[in-house]
Formats: C-alpha cells, sequence, structure tokens
C-alpha cells in the first residue's frame, strides 16, 4: 500500500518534469541559429583534378553512375551544348556549389535566402515553407525548399524517457536542410557527368568556427553535405561535401560567364 | 521497506535531471567515397600536391620520399594517424563509454577497419597532457558539444601524412574535427593546422554512411621481410633526384608548376593563373 502511494507520488513528480512537446521553429530569417549571409569562397582540397580543370571526356572517378549515366558520359561533346545554347548545363543546382566559386549570400526577403555565384553567375533562391509552383518550368537552378533542421534528438515519443524527463538537453539545430527539384537536365561535371530532370537535390549548410591559433588566424566555415539522387543516371545516391570559408568582403567576387569547356 | 522506496524516488527523480549530450553518434559507420576515391583506395599519385597549402619543407619531405618505404618491416603495420584514419578505409565503430553510476558520458571510442586502430574522444572535460607527453598515432583527443555538433581537437600525434604520397603531418599540428550528424549520414570536417609543414588551415569532409548490421573484419598484420635490403637502407630520393615526380602532370595535362601545390592551388581564381602556364612536357613513351 504504501509503496504505491510513493510510485503515486512518482508518477505524480515524473509527469510534473515531462518535458514540454517542441514547438515548431520558426523558419526562414527568424528562425535563423546561424548566420550564413556574406561573402565565401570554395577550398578546393579535394577532387582537385574534376574541378578545377575540366576532366578528360570519359573520366567519371567517384560518382555512381549507371550504364545509362555512362553512356551520357561517353558522348559529351561541347560544342553540341554550345550550340544548343546549354553551356551552363555544368553549373545547375547538383554541382554550382562543388565548382570552383565565390559565392554572396543574402536574404532576399525574411522567407528567401539568395545565393549568387560568380563562377557562371547564377542565382539560387531557397524558399523556406515553400513548394514548386505549378507550372513552372524546369530550370538549372530548380526549386528549393529550405527549412531550419529539426533536432534529431525527437525524444522517446511516449516512452518512459518522455515521462520522466530524462531526455538529453536537446539543442536547437544549426543546420539548413534544402531539397531542390525541378531541375533541368545538367552536368555534374564538366565533363559531361549527368544528372537528370527526374533528380532530387538534398543538402545540409553547416557553420562552423575556429578560433584563432598559433599559426593561423580565426576562420568561418560553412560545409554543404550534397546528396544527389538520380534514378535515370545513378546506380546510388551520390554524396559529397563542399567547403566554403568567410571572406571579409565581395573584393574578390567576379561575375563570369558559364563555360561548356 | 519505506527506506527502499525513498531512495527509489530520488533514484528516479535523479533520472528526471536531463544530461549534457547531445546527437548521439554511436554506431556503426561505412564510408561514401564519393569524392576523392583515386587517392584514398588505389593510392595517390607521385608528384600529385594539388590544394594542399604546403610550404617548401612539406614539398621537400614528398619530392624525397620513396614508396619503397613502406616495405620496411616496421613501416608495414603502422596505422593511419586519427587525422588521416577516416579518409582511408575506414568502416567505424562508434561507442560510448558512461559512468556506471552517474550515467554521465565519459568518453566516445572508435574503431576503424584499416590497420585496426582504436581512439579515445574523450568527453570529461580533462585537459591536454603537456608538450612532453608520448605523442600516438593516435593522438590525444578531447570532445565537446557545440550546438549539436560534436568538436574535437587532437594533439600529441605522431609525425603522419596528409596525403599518401610523402605530404607530410607534423607533430607540431593541431587538429579540428566538427562531427554533424544528418539522419543516416556523419559527416566528419577535419581541419589541420600545423605550423611546420602548410601555410594555411587545411580542411577537408568525409562522409559515412549509417549501416548498423556492419561486421568490420579483424586486420590481423604480421611484418616480414619483403625484400633484401643491406641494414640500415631507408628507401628514399636525395634532392633534385626523384625521377617520377612529373609523372603525374604530364599525363593529365596539368601545369608542372601547379602539381607542386601550396594554398594557392585552393582557391577559384587559381585557374586563372594556371592558363599562364606552360603545358606539361609530353611523356616519354
Amino acid at each position: 500500500m504504501k509503496l504505491g502511494i510513493v510510485l503515486g507520488l512518482v508518477a505524480a513528480v515524473a509527469f510534473a518534469q515531462a518535458p514540454p512537446r517542441p514547438q515548431p521553429r520558426p523558419q526562414g530569417r527568424a528562425g535563423a541559429s546561424v548566420d550564413l549571409t556574406g561573402y565565401w569562397v570554395s577550398v578546393i582540397t579535394e577532387d582537385w583534378r574534376w574541378r578545377m580543370v575540366t576532366p578528360v571526356k570519359g573520366d567519371a572517378a567517384s560518382v555512381p553512375i549507371n550504364a545509362k549515366g555512362r553512356a551520357v558520359v561517353d558522348a559529351w561533346d561541347p560544342a553540341k551544348d554550345e550550340a544548343a545554347g546549354a553551356q551552363c548545363k555544368a553549373y545547375g543546382a547538383p554541382a554550382l556549389l562543388r565548382n570552383p566559386t565565390r559565392l554572396h549570400i543574402t536574404w532576399a526577403d525574411d522567407m528567401t535566402l539568395k545565393i549568387e555565384a560568380d563562377n557562371g553567375t547564377q542565382t539560387r533562391l531557397l524558399h523556406f515553407g515553400g513548394t514548386v509552383p505549378a507550372g513552372e518550368a524546369p530550370s538549372w537552378q530548380g526549386y528549393s525548399s529550405a527549412r531550419w533542421e529539426a533536432s534529431a534528438n525527437a525524444g522517446s515519443d511516449g516512452g518512459l524517457g518522455f515521462i520522466l524527463g530524462g531526455q538529453r538537453a536537446t539543442p536547437r539545430s544549426r543546420t539548413m536542410e534544402v531539397t531542390t527539384t525541378n531541375l533541368r537536365e545538367g552536368y555534374l561535371r564538366k565533363n559531361g557527368v549527368p544528372y537528370s530532370a527526374k533528380t532530387t537535390l538534398t543538402e545540409y549548410f553547416d557553420r562552423f568556427s575556429e578560433p584563432a591559433s598559433a599559426s593561423s588566424p580565426a576562420a568561418e566555415w560553412f560545409t554543404v553535405l550534397t546528396m544527389v539522387n538520380d534514378p535515370e543516371y545513378l546506380a546510388t545516391s551520390y554524396v559529397i561535401t563542399s567547403d566554403f570559408r568567410r571572406e571579409p568582403d565581395g573584393s574578390k567576387f567576379n561575375p563570369t560567364p558559364c563555360s561548356a569547356r | 521497506m519505506r527506506s527502499n522506496s525513498k531512495a527509489f524516488l530520488v533514484a528516479l527523480m535523479l533520472c528526471a535531471a536531463p544530461l549534457l549530450a547531445q546527437k548521439d553518434i554511436a554506431g556503426e559507420w561505412d564510408n561514401r567515397f564519393d569524392e576523392d576515391f583515386l587517392e584514398r583506395i588505389p593510392g595517390p599519385d607521385i608528384g600529385d600536391y594539388l590544394g594542399i597549402p604546403i610550404n617548401a619543407a612539406a614539398r621537400r619531405h614528398a619530392e624525397s620520399w620513396d614508396a619503397s618505404l613502406l616495405t620496411l618491416p616496421e613501416h608495414q603495420c603502422k596505422p593511419h594517424p586519427s587525422d588521416y584514419g577516416i579518409r582511408g578505409p575506414a568502416q567505424m565503430r562508434v561507442w560510448k563509454e558512461v559512468d556506471t553510476v552517474t550515467q554521465q558520458l565519459i568518453a566516445y571510442h572508435t574503431h576503424i577497419f584499416w590497420q585496426a586502430p582504436e581512439r579515445v574522444i574523450w568527453m570529461d572535460g580533462r585537459p591536454h597532457p603537456p608538450d612532453y607527453a608520448p605523442h600516438t598515432w593516435q593522438g590525444f583527443s578531447t570532445g565537446k558539444w557545440e550546438g549539436d555538433v560534436l568538436t574535437i581537437t587532437t594533439t600529441h600525434l605522431k609525425t603522419g601524412w596528409i596525403r599518401r604520397n610523402g605530404i607530410p603531418r607534423s607533430e607540431k599540428a593541431v587538429i579540428t574535427e566538427h562531427w554533424v550528424r544528418h539522419g543516416k549520414y556523419l559527416t566528419v570536417a577535419t581541419i589541420v593546422n600545423d605550423p611546420a609543414y602548410l601555410s594555411e588551415p587545411f580542411i577537408r569532409t568525409t562522409d559515412f554512411v549509417q549501416n548498423p548490421d556492419q561486421q568490420i573484419p579483424a586486420y590481423p598484420c604480421e611484418a616480414v621481410d619483403e625484400i633484401d635490403r643491406p641494414q640500415g637502407s631507408v628507401p628514399h630520393h636525395l634532392p633534385g633526384t626523384n625521377p617520377f615526380l612529373k609523372e603525374f602532370s604530364q599525363r593529365f595535362g596539368v601545369p608542372e608548376q601547379a602539381a607542386t601545390g601550396g594554398a594557392e592551388t585552393m582557391y577559384p581564381e587559381y585557374r586563372q593563373k594556371m592558363k599562364t602556364m606552360p603545358a606539361p612536357a609530353k611523356a616519354a613513351k
């Protein structure tokens, strides 16, 4: 009997301490827990030979293309792309942030983050809370829906941890998640490694700050985890991460046109 | 009975206190090799230093490096240092060490397939040891959560490598890592600060995918005499005598000057500078 009373008290205390259900996080500028605005430069320390120079025809190393993708790689003809006015095929959203480029990121409005890339003079608009407008034609940059990532700690979903509140402190995620569709067919690499119009691009933007050390000044970085899912030309998802360092100003931001070669 | 019930009540109330850890990174992780596959698995070309902010000392070190060094018995079973290990064949297990009484996180441990190195990332706030403490392949790592990002600082590493073609990383280096999990993907951003061999910090990012059913194979390694050599012989190239250094640039058409690396090769504007450089000589057939 006494034990029952104690357990009842325990339950009362426990429920009293149960964590509140998380509230929906504000989106857009109001929900930002990191500042991605400013000028950034891509730091090319990976895949250099496939990014800083146009790779030789047929070289699709590291990209999980399928047989159909291989056929497109082997048929790459930049002159044909130029004749078709498709010089920007290697500057679409799945490739843009992998290119050697500088970025200027600003809020176009409270719910739209704008990314301008100087290499190819391309602009991406990341829409918080938006969906692809009906009838919108596919484009190099497609339509990007953004959100501040919900915390991975969804809680114990009604289990004892939820009742007792013995849950790890749930931080506010500092990640921006972007999903892009409605893409025009393009290239993951300049030498014609393809992605199709069926592609779904998922990206996670993360910010880091490095304090000054004995050998280097303080620096701010963002990385973007890029996942390309293309049922047409890829055998599995293509997963890469690209790195950007903040620049003090836009003095090196130098817009140049697309080039097919 | 009464005292037992009170103890139970107190224990439950203690359980209700939130713990200080964030996203969980424990589990089985498998490599993704969608970037730098040729460098990471078959291995880099001799003379390819592109995209690494090396200084002249590092370049001299790399130019004197001979791959036959790896056939010496004392080099055959060495693991990758912790700042390179995740870049190689790195099926990885991460597990937590938790205090059995307080249930507070003490450390993360990692095990990697290739050469089976195990590493400790201390999460209990302990300081790094003094400079004179031993330097090891895995170094001394401490971690802290910054929001939902695990930031790790590593010191006390033995001299290691940034690229497996002789580009060195010194024992003076300080490594910062940021481990970020997104669903079933884990990304590790590694930043190397090395006052001895780098003129700028070097960053690269490595991706893993969760694989709960992964069984990491054992990695037995036994050093043997692969090549008969005179006692004390160490494969190397004296300055100016390495005949292989230009093969990479000739094979891929990269200007010889560019292939020697350095900080400026990391930035977009270097593409313009390369246009002013002579094309590499054709390789002899």
